[in-house]
């Protein structure tokens, strides 16, 4: 909940933060306190940003909505009704939080630039739409804030009162975007920025994650934005709903480095005093100024330094930090040893996953033509064919990435009952892990950290993922390698990560797509190993191989696929004498030569 | 039913000033695969140049377009070469923020050298009406669009009958492919860049004897000309011409008949749907 203070990054930032405060304070000219609640409030507006466009990665350019709807509703509230800017702050951002429902849920799955045209769209509409509602909304000349004085109000003739609120909404801002991150959503969030289709396969249910994400973020701007509305005593349509503001807003966490905590915080007071001090030295020269250094930083930084401040200094500055001590005794950090279950029942048990009748038509093309088969506990089920089988699209039918369009395919879950799922998410927490032929580690995340996004699906709690995690690390032969960033792995290590992340959601079944291909003859020998001593934990093994002698060497039974079809299924022995399969592989002149 | 004609042929002739400047934004995102955030200042800085050629020199913006297309196919070459080139295997948000940022740069610029103030370059030919039967329409605007679909047509023929075109186009359906064909890739986008930019140095000309020239002139164009080129499917010439033509009646159809100030909420609103529904748009070439 809280982090932890005798931690050098931690009371450091703290020291900062304090310091910050005390400039303004210490100093108290009109100046230096104006200052300081714009750095205050833009920091805090490009913290809440980054929720969504950083850890999500959903670039809205559109964000001034919500500070114009927090500041409306508290303007609109004290005027109407004399009710403080206090609770109209509070219902501001409630009304932010459902409008960003509204808006995140069809918007969501646009990427990239439709997402950002989108977000500027529904900008321009809500602007619009206040401006005509001239009766209540004042139009576009906008409404003043009554001139009631005192804490009540928000209203202060000592600017310092103004500091004083402003740094305490950042401190919140801050502290909300640093649990966020740190806790089960930020991981989930960085996850689906990264690989969406592996974030399903893990278990996180994208399209909840991404509008919780959006909800907070909305709420956050909502707040502040009122703070500032009614530091400025004035509303109006075109600077509260402005289109400026909203690529300042994300400017800033562009620049300081998108997705961290600190980042938009570095951006906003490294890149606003400038401006500033820029509008007041050329003053004579009229108003584009600080627009045009916001301009010129901006495209410096993305050409020279895109990861931004955090990227291009960070490492270094967590060098220097990394040398204060850490005050007092660190916990022991010993990963509990997970007790192996080590029921290594051998004969084959009760089905535990069942397909029947599976057909998927891509156009013209039949990918799967009746497809039934069964896994059954303990089992290792070898699947083969030749290029082009269908194989994969099986696969996906199998794990909810397709759905059939007819057929059914159907688990035991933990109860013993037999349940259907719809979506890859929904297979995960029944216990269906897989891995994806194309290794697909979260880029950016470490080692650890991509195991632990598996590990989520049972706890919230960090550590406890972390113990989860440490323990898989073991079984897959990735402890070396734990604090490494994901994208540094050999061919061999993400094939491992693969299937690490898939055991972290403690599946019951495990689906493997081609983990050993592009591995060299001794991975190939430790990947069998680790998948029987899979399989010896309780886990019922359904893979697609072109390796011939590890298919031979693994699996219980085999099936084969060709056209889309079940060719033939049994012992590995019987179906690799058997013609038909020769001929699907080799063609009928090999079998007849 | 006159005034519904009239509302039709005033929306299809406004369709034709959109088309220039839509034309530009869907060959830049069709060839180069970025969405030019900064399509709308460059028909501002247009707009200021075609004042000034007015102002100093007495030149009618008609003529003065030739020499403003010129100089705005450079700039956009240059824009290219050196901001978007490099960073063209970059994140989708990088390139954002890049254009994003000469869009900020260019729009400001011109606030410090021109202030806020509105300009109209001075011009006889384009301004007056003329009856056509019961019917009036601007001069200009016929003008507008008749080079609006000119352009189109002969932007079609370049694209399908000359090697530049076809390079263009190999290089929008798969960069490497066409890399390995012997082509230019670079050049072809500064080209591709350039000629996008180039449109809206012409729509600068076609658009001053209606419309005066301050430093957010591109915003208002240019969040129109984003929603026509969704509308009609990012990358797709017919698509940018059809969208045109049905974004300028709804603008003129939704001014009249619902209200002058909601006829963005009804276009943005149609945007947001296609956007969702539909997010290749009419005729789109999809968004990968």
């Amino acid at each position: 909940m809280f982090p932890d203070l005798r931690h050098p990054k931690v009371y450091l930032s703290l020291a900062l933060f304090l310091l910050m405060f005390l400039v303004p304070a210490v100093m108290g000219t009109p100046f230096w306190t104006n200052l300081f609640v714009l750095l205050f409030v833009f920091s805090s507006l490009s913290v809440a940003w980054n929720i969504v466009g950083g850890y999500a990665g959903q670039l809205s350019l559109g964000h001034a909505v919500f500070y114009g709807i927090g500041g409306y509703t508290a303007t609109l509230l004290t005027q109407n009704f004399g009710i403080t800017p206090w609770i109209g702050m509070l219902a501001g951002a409630v009304i932010s939080g459902v409008v960003a429902i509204i808006i995140a849920y069809p918007t969501l799955r646009l990427r990239g630039p439709f997402f950002a045209l989108a977000t500027i769209a529904i900008l321009e509409v809500v602007r619009l739409l206040v401006i005509h509602e001239e009766s209540w909304t004042g139009g576009s000349s906008g409404i003043s804030l009554p001139l009631n004085i005192g804490w009540a109000w928000i209203v202060f003739r000592q600017k310092i009162n103004y500091v004083i609120i402003a740094f305490f909404l950042f401190l919140f801002v801050v502290w909300v975007s640093w649990f966020i991150r740190k806790s089960r959503i930020g991981h989930y969030l960085i996850a689906i920025r990264e690989r969406e289709d592996a974030a399903l396969a893990v278990g996180i249910h994208a399209v909840r994650v991404k509008i919780l994400a959006a909800v907070v973020s909305a709420m956050l701007t909502s707040l502040v934005g009122t703070f500032h509305i009614t530091y400025l005593t004035f509303v109006d349509p075109s600077s509260a709903f402005s289109l400026d503001l909203s690529i300042q807003i994300a400017m800033f966490a562009l620049i300081g480095g998108l997705g961290t905590v600190g980042g938009p915080i570095a951006g906003t007071f490294l890149v606003l005093p400038i401006a500033e001090l820029a509008r007041g030295w050329l003053s004579g020269v009229g108003n584009g100024m600080h627009g045009l250094i916001y301009g010129l930083i901006l495209v410096a930084v993305v050409l020279t330094i895109p990861r931004g401040l955090a990227g291009a200094f960070g490492p270094a500055l967590e060098r220097l930090v990394a040398k204060f001590p850490y005050l007092g005794a660190r916990k022991p950090f010993a990963a509990k040893q997970s007790a192996a279950s080590a029921t290594s029942l051998r004969e084959l048990g009760q089905p535990v996953l069942r397909a029947e009748g599976l057909f998927k038509n891509f156009g013209g093309l039949r990918a799967t033509n009746d497809v039934s088969l069964q896994l059954h506990e303990h089992e290792i089920l070898g699947v083969i064919g030749p290029n082009g089988a269908g194989k994969t699209t099986v696969f996906n039918l199998l794990s909810g990435f397709l759905s059939p369009d007819k057929g059914t395919v159907t688990l035991r879950d933990a109860d013993g009952s037999w349940v259907s799922c719809k979506t890859p998410d929904a297979f995960a927490h029944k216990g269906l892990g897989r891995t994806f032929q194309t290794a697909k580690p979260f880029t950016g995340l470490t080692v650890l950290e991509n195991i632990m996004l598996g590990a989520f699906i049972h706890t919230r709690d960090r550590d406890e993922a972390e113990q989860i995690a440490l323990a898989i690390a073991e079984q897959t032969d990735l402890v070396k390698s734990l604090n490494t960033e994901a994208r540094n792995l050999t061919v061999g290590g993400m094939k491992r990560l693969e299937i690490a992340r898939a055991l972290a959601t403690k599946p019951k079944i495990l689906l493997l797509d081609e983990v050993m291909a592009g591995l060299n003859p001794t991975d190939i020998e430790k990947a069998i190993q680790m998948i029987k001593r899979i399989r010896d934990s309780g886990v019922s093994v359904l893979f697609i191989e072109h390796m011939m002698q590890a298919t031979m060497a693994l699996s219980d039974r085999i099936i084969v696929i060709n056209e889309g079809a079940v060719l033939v299924s049994g012992a590995p022995k019987d179906v690799v004498e058997n013609p038909a399969v020769i001929e699907a592989y080799l063609g009928k002149e090999y079998q007849d030569a | 039913m006159d005034i519904f004609v009239q509302l039709v042929i005033n929306g299809l002739l406004l369709g034709g000033a959109y088309t220039i400047i839509s034309l530009g934004l869907t060959l830049i995102f069709g060839v180069v695969r970025v969405v030019n955030f900064a399509h709308g200042e460059f028909l501002m800085i247009g707009m200021y140049m075609v004042y000034l050629i007015a102002a100093n020199f007495g030149v009618h913006p008609y003529a003065g377009l030739i020499p403003v297309a010129i100089v705005l196919f450079a700039l956009g070459a240059l824009t290219q070469k050196t901001i978007i080139q490099p960073l063209l295997n970059a994140d989708e948000h990088i390139q954002i923020f890049a254009t994003v940022g000469v869009s900020t740069i260019l729009l400001n610029l011109a606030l410090v050298i021109f202030g806020a103030n509105v300009y109209r370059a001075p011009a006889d030919l384009g301004t007056h009406a003329i009856n056509v039967g019961a019917y009036t329409v601007v001069t200009g605007q016929v003008i507008t669009f008749v080079v609006g679909i000119s352009l189109a047509i002969l932007l079609q023929w370049f694209m399908h009958r000359t090697y530049l075109g076809r390079a263009l186009r190999a290089v929008a359906q798969h960069r490497y492919a066409a890399m390995l064909m012997g082509v230019n890739v670079h050049n072809v986008y500064a080209i591709a860049f350039g000629l996008g930019t180039a449109f809206v140095g012409i729509a600068a000309g076609l658009l001053a004897p209606q419309y005066p020239v301050f430093p957010t002139v591109g915003t208002y164009f240019v969040l129109t000309a984003f929603v026509i080129v969704v509308l009609g499917g990012l990358g797709s010439l017919y698509g940018a011409v059809a969208g045109s033509m049905i974004l300028g009646v709804v603008d003129t159809l939704a001014g009249y008949y619902i209200a002058p100030d909601l006829k963005e909420v009804v276009y943005f609103g149609i945007f947001l749907l296609i956007l969702v529904l539909r997010p290749t748009g009419l005729f789109g070439i999809g968004t990968e």
